[in-house]
């Protein structure tokens, strides 16, 4: 016996189904199908197989199944769908969101505790399902002679940058949102945004925790991209561009890793500060100041601060990869999509498919795909690691390693790389 | 569309000039600044130079911003500003703006820009390095001597002996 709807009759669930499919067939039929041919009327179509795609031939393909892959082809050409979902927003918030789920369940091991266990069947993996619906059900409280256009802008501006962070990253061959020749500049002026966004919406909130939390991630966030911007110019030295992609192909024999150790060390911890994260997560330090300066947000402005925060996780990690493990490349393990498919269909006894426009994806892709993810995937789980391990640092500490000692390692770092350049060993023109 | 994008940076550009300098808060007054900036960084994309606009972007929105806002927050505006405001003191300001913009627009339309040709390839930024450290490296070390000379000042003047710092282990 149900709790949640005593009345409940089997035939009149049953029933309000059909209504519901009735009306929106009908609403379909009469408004919903001449929209689409007014809309396909006006809109410039494709030429798909040497055939232009009038919205006739685009119905009729979308009737048969078969014959929608090309259209399916044409459109994950065009710029919306890398921005919205393959190498842009909605891949890069697939693997935050596994991210998240794997830095909990994680923790709780290496701390002997559970963790995430009784939503969904297995392992509390619906987890981050529910927290989703918690946070979007929540009342959004605006403290009070808070400053309100700061405040709700923040968060927002804050998912924007870390998505325009997303989409400087290249993942496979010729699949990135925007390939500029400037990418790793336009890298550090992203990058540079953060900690202005962080300073405004901890003044915003007027509350005394996020705003020394938000000077906190002020003086770490300023502090380090020195040697972060540093960290990264050997790179730039020995490829002699500034493009990511270009970095990428670079490294088809070698990563960077093998000759410039140092380099990825600084830019490791470095990442780990601008990310905030343990032994640098003074600006949320929780035991201190409650929660820094996410104290105020609640209801779905956190859920948009911690959408964002670990978009800039995945975009720091893939950057790490990018210059210094070689991105996409690796060896080709991906199997090629079988010919017959192709040539002859798909025979099941007496009938044989034929599907025009296969393979979807070029083998190249795939494979570097698969490589770029296992790479991020490892360096992602380097950054958690260190929340289960390292306790807290203090301030001072944090800015004198800062300042001092990962400034000097980065001046030796860029001299080692000025050396192996001028030796003639690596670099344009060098012998490897 | 590179007119209308012109015409959108000029208008953002210039109007939050005017705000940076009109807002009576402090803080939307820097955030305007920061699109001043911003635009600015806009025309050079404009321009073909993705280079300097990524500086632009690095440098005054990165750094020079964030620097005055931290600034701004750590005071107390009421102790800072007193208004002074006359109507003889606002013509002539309006009035010396005239000056100058109507010097350097004369200036510039003097300079033969009426005369380039605007489908040419952008520069690249690796003649923009080489000019630096080949024609131009006087004064390339005369600035980095300056600024070097301006950090050690700082440095100088911010040291405090008779502070004890009790925390610092080293």
């Amino acid at each position: 016996m149900s709790v949640i709807a005593p009345n409940f009759k089997f035939s009149e669930f049953v029933k309000s189904i059909l209504d519901n499919a009735f009306w929106i067939l009908l609403i379909f039929v009469l408004i919903g199908l001449p929209a689409v041919q007014v809309i396909l009327f006006y809109i410039e179509m494709p030429v798909i197989n040497g055939e232009l795609l009038t919205p006739f031939l685009a119905l009729t393909w979308l009737a048969d199944p078969s014959r929608t892959l090309p259209i399916l082809k044409a459109f994950m050409t065009t710029d919306l769908f890398k921005i919205v979902a393959f190498p842009g927003f909605g891949f890069a918030a697939l693997i935050a969101a596994g991210t998240i789920f794997v830095e909990r369940k994680m923790l709780a091991k290496l701390q002997l505790r559970v963790g995430p266990f009784y939503c969904g069947k297995f392992e509390g993996i619906l987890q981050l399902m529910g927290d989703g619906l918690k946070l979007i059900s929540k009342e959004i409280i605006i403290p009070a002679k808070a400053d309100k256009p700061i405040f709700w802008a923040a968060p927002v501006i804050f998912v924007a940058t870390a998505a325009a962070f997303v989409a400087l990253i290249p993942v496979a061959p010729g699949w990135v949102v925007a390939d500029i020749d400037v990418g790793l500049l336009a890298v550090f002026a992203i990058i540079g945004f953060f900690p202005i966004i962080t300073i405004l919406s901890a003044w915003s909130s007027n509350s005394k925790f996020p705003f020394i939390g938000g000077i906190r991630a002020l003086h770490q966030m300023v502090s380090f991209e020195i040697p972060m911007i540093l960290s990264l110019l050997g790179v730039v030295i020995l490829t002699g561009t500034l493009n990511l992609s270009e970095i990428v192909e670079s490294q088809t024999n070698f990563p960077w890793i093998i000759f410039l150790p140092i380099g990825a060390i600084i830019f490791f911890i470095t990442i780990l500060a601008e990310l905030e994260r343990i032994p640098f997560d003074l600006p949320e330090a929780e035991s201190e100041i409650v929660a820094g300066w996410l104290t105020e947000f609640s209801g779905m402005i956190y859920g948009l601060v911690q959408l964002a925060t670990y978009l800039k996780l995945y975009a720091f990690a893939a950057l790490f990869v990018v210059l210094f493990l070689g991105g996409w490349t690796g060896p080709m393990i991906w199997p090629p999509f079988p010919e017959e498919i192709i040539n002859e269909g798909i025979v099941m006894g007496p009938i044989t498919a034929k599907i025009p426009g296969l393979p979807i994806f070029s083998q190249e892709m795939l494979n570097g795909v698969l490589w770029f993810v296992i790479k991020t995937v490892g360096v992602i789980f380097f950054i958690l690691l260190p929340r289960g391990v390292f306790p807290r640092i203090r301030i001072d500490m944090l800015l004198s390693l800062g300042w001092y000692k990962l400034i000097g390692l980065a001046f030796v770092y860029i001299f080692i790389a000025l050396g192996l350049l001028y030796a003639g060993v690596l670099g344009p023109g060098g012998i490897l | 569309m590179a007119d209308a994008v012109f015409l959108a940076l000029s208008v953002i550009t210039i109007g939050s000039a005017i705000a940076a300098l009109e807002m009576r808060s402090l803080i939307y007054g820097s955030i305007a600044l920061m699109g001043t900036l911003g635009g600015i960084a806009g025309f050079f994309l404009l321009l073909d130079s993705p280079f300097v606009a990524m500086f632009q972007l690095v440098v005054y929105v990165g750094s020079i911003a964030v620097l005055i806002l931290f600034t701004v927050m750590l005071v107390k505006r009421e102790l800072i500003f007193k208004k002074v405001e006359d109507k003889r003191r606002k013509f002539a300001g309006i009035g010396l703006m005239l000056v100058f913009i109507i010097a350097l627009g004369s200036v510039i339309m003097d300079s033969g820009i009426k005369s380039i040709t605007t489908d040419e390839p952008a520069v690249d930024f690796r003649n923009i390095g080489a000019d630096f450290l080949t024609y131009y490296w006087p004064a390339l070390i005369l600035m980095a001597l300056i600024l070097a000379g301006s950090v050690t000042g700082a440095l100088v003047l911010a040291r405090r002996e008779d502070v004890n710092n009790e925390q610092r282990t080293d």
